[in-house]
Formats: structure tokens, sequence, C-alpha cells
């Protein structure tokens, strides 16, 4: 499959109908990979499909200009199609080279349920439902769900619906949204006092680095309000007030685009639980406005169309 | 515990300039009463308001935020309002999600010509801001 991926990657320059190539390389270190962005047909060689294909490469097409073939899993093909919606980025100037998506693999969860550092194991490997984890040639059997990201768990298009060309490859078949949303639920048991106290905590640690914004395909505004110095709406120092109101309304400026990706979560330094903000807002827009992001590209974005009867109650 | 017994809410209130706030205005040229809680900022549209309007009141210590604009059909500029009902149930929700007690953003439609329903909705709000008492979420030890 990963052979397949490369001599798709690799034709589309060759026959110059792309300028560009967005996939993804072998990372640096282990268990890791980073985005590979080229003009250069020989490059093509390194891509790699693999579970640890985090990123959210829909967000590099913001960046690129001109004719771009993108490799897109599930997720990343709802945040193009969202990015088609919103004008960001023109169908016709991009090639998706779809890749069904297994599940990824929280390295996070990994660690935990070892209790080693990831550079001390040797191995990890997913097949059907199991998971094996190798440290010093020893191997240990878990669930594959103990080790996949929770957004993957909550998956619901692991397959990406919008493509030029589908790559054949595993589907993750593990859906488990309960599982997946296991913290959003255990808030939502809480009084609005205790829930008020959790996420202030949390956003004590925020020391308001941005990388959420950074690679969130669904964040493109040019300038951003944060930036904004007249007025000037939150402090650039990270006070857990300013980074509270930051976050809340990311998620709101992001309702409607949010594939629940995870990447938000997934780059916090701080270990900050942002895909309980994003999911639960996933939640709220399909249960207010019957709204899924990134299915239909010729649909309106949902936050410049209506119903003209809806979201009835909450307004006298 | 303070004695909370003379305390009287704070509340920002975001008025429609077409709609909500006319409707304020005959309020009062009608003589009617309503608390002086509320301090009204008038916008051009209901879709003119931003959630982070509400959010900075919140955190400027506003003991609530009410919103009010016209109501469905009658906006001004056709499809303000619409707008402002996805974003403004979006925002209610989400707060409430965050622990933000709902009492504490308040959304209504009122027209020019509801003065008595403009008075109605304020002794509401008010009542219902007091219900959940000073706002401290933003306080540092809150």
């Amino acid at each position: 499959m990963e052979t397949e991926l490369c001599n798709e990657a690799g034709r589309l320059l060759e026959e110059g109908a792309v300028d560009y190539v967005i996939g993804f390389a072998a990372g640096s270190l282990k268990f890791t990979t980073t985005p590979l962005i080229t003009s250069d047909k020989n490059d093509t060689v390194n891509l790699v499909n693999n579970r640890f294909i985090t990123n959210n490469l829909a967000k590099y097409l913001l960046e690129i200009k001109g004719r771009v073939g993108i490799i897109a899993k599930g997720c990343d093909s709802r945040s193009i199609v969202s990015l088609i919606q919103d004008k960001q980025v023109c169908r016709e100037d991009i090639v998706i080279i779809g890749i069904p998506c297994a599940g990824l693999i929280d390295l996070a969860k990994v660690e935990k349920l070892v209790g080693k550092d990831r550079d001390l194991i040797d191995d990890i490997n997913i097949a059907d439902d199991k998971a094996v984890i190798t440290i010093d040639g020893k191997k240990k059997g878990f669930e594959a769900r103990q080790v996949l990201f929770d957004h993957c768990l909550s998956c619901e298009y692991p397959v990406p619906r919008e493509y030029d060309v589908l790559i054949e490859s595993p589907v993750n078949k593990i859906r488990d949204d309960e599982a997946g949303k296991k913290k959003i639920r255990e808030l939502q048991k809480m009084t609005p006092e205790r829930r008020w106290a959790y996420w202030k905590e949390q956003f004590k640690q925020c020391i308001r680095c941005y990388a959420c914004r950074e690679v969130c395909p669904a964040c493109f505004c040019e300038r951003c309000f944060v930036e904004e110095s007249q007025p000037r709406w939150i402090s650039p120092a990270p006070q857990w007030q300013d980074n509270l109101v930051f976050q809340v309304i990311r998620a709101l400026h992001v309702a409607g685009r949010c594939t629940d990706c995870g990447e938000c979560e997934r780059v916090c330094p701080q270990n900050i639980p942002l895909r309980s903000m994003s999911a639960e807002m996933c939640d709220l827009v399909e249960e207010l406005f019957d709204y899924k992001t990134g299915l239909d590209k010729s649909a309106l974005p949902l936050m410049t169309s209506y119903e003209p009867v809806e979201a009835e109650g909450l307004i006298r | 515990m303070e004695d909370n017994s003379q305390w009287q809410p704070r509340i920002v209130g975001f008025l429609c300039k077409w709609c909500s706030y006319a409707g304020a205005d005959l309020t009062g040229t009608s003589r009617k009463k309503y608390p002086a809680n509320l301090t009204i900022l008038k916008v051009p549209c209901s879709g003119r308001i931003d959630p982070l309007f509400i959010m900075k009141g919140l955190q400027m210590g506003f003991d609530g935020v009410m919103v009010s604009g016209c109501h469905p059909g009658d906006c001004h500029y056709q499809t303000g309002n619409y707008r402002a009902r996805r974003r403004l149930a979006l925002t209610k929700k989400f707060l409430e999600y965050m622990g933000v007690p709902e009492e504490r953003v308040q959304a209504s439609w009122v027209s020019a010509s509801e003065g008595a329903k403009f008075a109605q909705v304020v002794v509401d709000v008010v009542e219902n801001i007091k219900a959940v008492g000073p706002n401290s979420l933003f306080s540092e030890e809150g």
C-alpha cells in the first residue's frame, strides 16, 4: 500500500498534474512522522503510511500556492472539504490521494500502559483489534482500543469521502464513541462549579504558545483576534482568564469547521485536554443544527447559513 | 458567607438598534418601569454580537449578559438575526458545558413595538441572575 502511494504521488509530479505533493515521511524520532512537502518526484519514495501519521495535512493547503497533490486520511479529507466550503482552497487546484485510516496510535497512552518511555519501546504493532508492544524483546498483548487516540475511537469516517484516487489500505473498524468521549461524559456529570474549576486549573497550565492554533486547519484567519491591539481583547501574557477566553472563542470560531482530528490536544505541550472542548463542540453542532463538518463540499459553511426554525427554546 | 441581601446584579445588554433598542426606548417613552441593573450597548444588528463580547462581559465582572434582537423574519438586514441565532445557541450551550450557569447569558427577541415585553424581559433577566448570585467566574479565588 505504501508503494502504491509513492507511485501515485510520483506519477502526479512526473506528469505535471501537480506542482507539489504533501504527505508524510518518517520522523527523526521513533514512532513519529513528519509532513513531507516536495516538488521533486524522487522524494516521493520517502512517503509513508503507518499508524503514526498524526498531522492534519489540510493545514498546508493554506500556505502552498499552485496545484497540490495531498495525501489525506478521513479527518484530513473532511478538513479539506471544509476549506473548500469556506473558499480557502479551490477543488480544481488539488488532487486528493485518499488513504483509509487504520486508526492512529497515541504514544502517550502506550507509555502509560507499559510504564516506559517511548525510547525504551522496540515496536508497537496492531493487527485487527489486538495490539502487541515489544520491549526488550518481550511481547506484551493489549486491546487495540487501549492504544488508539480517543478521537480515533470516536471516528465515524476513517475512509475519505472526497478523493481523486483512493489507495487500498486497512480501515479502522474499532469504533467506541463512549470510550472516545469518556472524559467529556465525566465532565458532563459534574456540577457547573466543578466543571469551571476543572477548566480553570487546566488553563492555568497554558503558556499561550498557540501550537493548537498553528496546527489547526480550521484556524485560518490571517489576523487572529488575540493579536488585535485596538481593542486588545486579551492580554498576550498567559493568565488563565485570558487563556480560557482564547480557547472558548477559538472553539466557537472553528465550530462547523472542526473535524475532531484531535491535533490541538496532541500538540499541546502542557497536555491540556483541548479535545474535550472541540469534540463537545462537534456534538453540539450536530445536536443543534444536524450538521457534520466536511461531508458536502457544495453546502454552505455552518455559520453563514440558517434554517427558518431551529435552536428552539434557547432564545425567548 | 457575605451578606448579599443588598446586592444588585450588574448586567450588560447588547441590543439591536432597529428592534430591541427601539423597544427599550418605547418602554421609556411609555413610562414603564424596569430594573436599573441593565447597562445598554447599542449594536447595529444582533448579527454584530460576537461571542467575544459575551465572554468579555463576563470576564469584566458583569453578573449577566443580555442579548436581544429582532424576531426571526424581521431583521433589517434580512438574515442577521438568523446568523446570530446559530452563534448564540452554540455560545450558550458551550458556555454551559464549560461551567457557566445558563442564567448568566440570556437571549431574547424584542421588536420596536414591544415596550412592555422589553420591561418584562429585563425583570426576568434580573430575577434569574439574582438567583445565581454574583459572578465570580473570573476572579482569582472564585
